[in-house]
């Protein structure tokens, strides 16, 4: 019990403002959109709350759409959406990413230099566009779009594997393994990756913040799930009614997305810098 | 370590297998989509005349892989057919968008280039207050979507304080001749260049900021102090002279970035460049015209990299190991 203290104490006391700040922000948005039904009072995507075209009030918090829908309502169930396509993309860039770059890292080799060649390439084609491409093929529906922008967002995460991959390669430990016969398979899962990916931690969750702004960005251009409400149909609804001066429109939602990015940005530079303390000379 | 031919012929090489490897992957995108490919690359069209010319020019009626072989001399040969709701070659339409999503980036990235490298020197040098400062600002910046920034700077400097116009590239009521056009084509592009350039000072700043300290942090630095060189003299001579290479590198690099910012931007400003074709044709569904959009983009930026990557090895050896 005081050993736990301690350590919880040893863990705050090393906390940095960014490192707090993004907590907190991330923190109360994720709560925000899980208790989504339990925060509004309409339900959502719902046409004919109110008169349309209405500024913020006490019944429309956010004002209404051009249908009259509650943007509160929206917005709020918005966070959910953008939480759940970035957290899922992130996890499938995280699997693809971790299998290339790991694979990379410990074979060497031509298979280093093959699949290092093919992540380089993937970085250079436009994620977005490609992403853009896929969904409006497939048919924009919410698992589409996951799918998605989970595998157009790996090269990131693949090449800091390789790199901490390489690094932990040449420990003993893993030397040891491979005298005692392990099979590669096993190597890789049980003795490299519990090592070599804590440091990779923080760019997970500068993807998610990635993630979630490219996940809005198709839904600005009209390419979202119908049926889901999220922030970037909401500011593609504003963009439409834009010339009507409608700002209410445009200004919530933007807000709770810019803040959602924001945290996660914070949590991932702040995340660096606690990992690694001797970048805080260098970091912001 | 191989010399600069071997090098230079090994990028032209991986970059040609790059563009290959978009155009295979488009042709495989459209053989997925759920129904017949027809109407991917014809659009809901429902002339049978004109379906059949469609399969017959595209070879649909053959095997997949001559498909894909008339596919891809077809996109080399530039012909990446109709735009139905338009009727014209998809590549005249592209084409002809491309200067104005060229003014837009090149403007933007003018100003973003300038403001950043000198933020960022700025805040790697005098540290303390300053740094906090740009460092914040910077942080915010890069987290607020082009999107919406671009909504908020219409709606206050457009429609509330009525101090720019709200769209498009050219006034529609006047007709402005010589120097009065371009003023003119410059007043319109105040509020999308700033919009495009404000995301990409905030990125610039942070990438030269980490470089500059880099640089300070060298020996010659402390031998040039040790000289008594003037501060200024040390920053730009010293510090900046071997930071910025990473930096245009970086800002080379992030070209498709810039690209889908510009094409963002533009559905805002109702700019006439790639960006508008874009978001018209996914409202139509005019998939000819998307896919080759998509192309277009990745050829742009594969050549830019290209370009940039290049220079990068002629200006430090050092890359050509790679």
């Amino acid at each position: 019990m005081i050993l736990l203290f301690h350590s919880l104490k040893k863990i705050f006391s090393n906390l940095n403002a960014r490192l707090l700040i993004g907590i907190l922000l991330t923190g109360v948005l994720t709560i925000l959109g899980i208790s989504a039904p339990l925060i509004t009072w309409y339900p959502p995507l719902t046409a004919m709350l109110g008169p349309p075209y209405q500024p913020p009030s006490f019944q429309h918090p956010f004002g209404t759409d051009d249908l009259g829908g509650d943007i509160y309502t929206n917005t709020i169930y918005g966070i959910r959406t953008s939480l759940i396509v970035g957290a899922l993309s992130a996890l499938i860039a995280l699997i693809i990413g971790i299998i290339i770059g790991s694979v990379a890292g410990y074979y060497g080799g031509f298979l280093e230099d093959l699949l290092m060649r093919i992540t380089d390439m993937a970085f250079i084609i436009p994620q977005f566009l490609l992403a853009l491409i896929i969904v409006t093929i497939l048919g924009p529906n919410i698992y589409n779009i996951i799918l998605a922008i989970g595998v157009t967002s790996w090269p990131g995460i693949a090449r800091m594997t390789r790199a901490t991959t390489l690094s932990v390669k040449q420990q003993t430990f893993i030397e040891a393994a491979k005298v005692l016969g392990l099979s590669d398979i096993k190597i890789i899962f049980s003795e490299l990756l519990p090592n070599s990916l804590p440091p990779v931690i923080p760019y997970i969750t500068l993807q998610i913040s990635s993630n979630i702004l490219v996940e809005a960005g198709l839904g600005f251009l009209g390419v979202s799930d119908p049926n889901v409400p999220s922030l970037g149909m909401l500011l593609n609804n504003a963009q439409q009614h834009i010339l009507m001066n409608v700002w209410w429109m445009s200004v919530f939602p933007g807000v709770i997305l810019s803040l959602m990015i924001l945290g996660f940005n914070l949590l991932g530079d702040g995340l660096i810098e606690y990992m690694n303390p001797r970048l805080r000379r260098k970091m912001y | 370590m191989p010399g600069l031919a071997t090098f230079i012929i090994r990028r032209i090489i991986l970059y040609i297998a790059l563009f290959f490897t978009v155009i295979v992957v488009t042709f495989l995108l459209v053989h997925m989509a759920p129904g017949d490919p027809t109407y991917i690359l014809a659009g809901q069209v429902n002339d049978p005349e004109f379906i059949k010319a469609v399969r017959h020019r595209f070879g649909l009626d053959k095997p997949l892989y001559i498909q894909l072989l008339i596919y891809i001399e077809n996109v080399l040969k530039g012909d990446l057919g109709y735009s139905y709701f338009r009727a014209e070659p998809v590549s005249t339409l592209i084409l002809s968008r491309i200067p104005a999503t060229f003014l837009l980036i090149l403007t933007a990235m003018f100003i973003a280039s300038l403001i950043g490298i000198t933020l960022g020197t700025i805040a790697a040098y005098k540290r303390g207050l300053a740094d906090a400062v740009i460092s914040l600002l910077s942080l915010i910046g890069i987290s607020i979507p082009y999107f919406w920034l671009g909504q908020l700077m219409l709606i206050t400097f457009s429609l509330n304080l009525n101090l720019f116009p709200t769209g498009g590239m050219i006034s529609l009521t006047t007709s402005y001749q010589g120097i009065y056009y371009y003023l003119d084509v410059l007043y319109h592009l105040v509020l999308p260049a700033t919009t495009l350039a404000i995301f990409n000072i905030a990125y610039i700043t942070r990438v030269t900021r980490g470089n500059v300290l880099d640089a300070l942090s060298q020996d010659f630095i402390i031998t040039a102090k040790a000289k008594g060189l003037p501060e200024r003299r040390i920053i730009f001579r010293h510090a900046l002279r071997n930071a910025i290479i990473p930096v245009i590198t970086f800002i080379g690099f992030n070209t498709g970035t810039l690209l889908v910012g510009a094409i963002v931007t533009e559905t805002i400003f109702a700019w006439p460049g790639m960006g508008s074709l874009l978001y018209s044709s996914l409202q139509l569904r005019d998939y000819p015209v998307m896919l080759g959009i998509f192309i277009y983009g990745a050829l742009i930026v594969i050549l830019i990299n290209l370009i940039v990557d290049i220079l990068y090895g002629i200006l430090d050896p050092r890359i050509r190991r790679g």
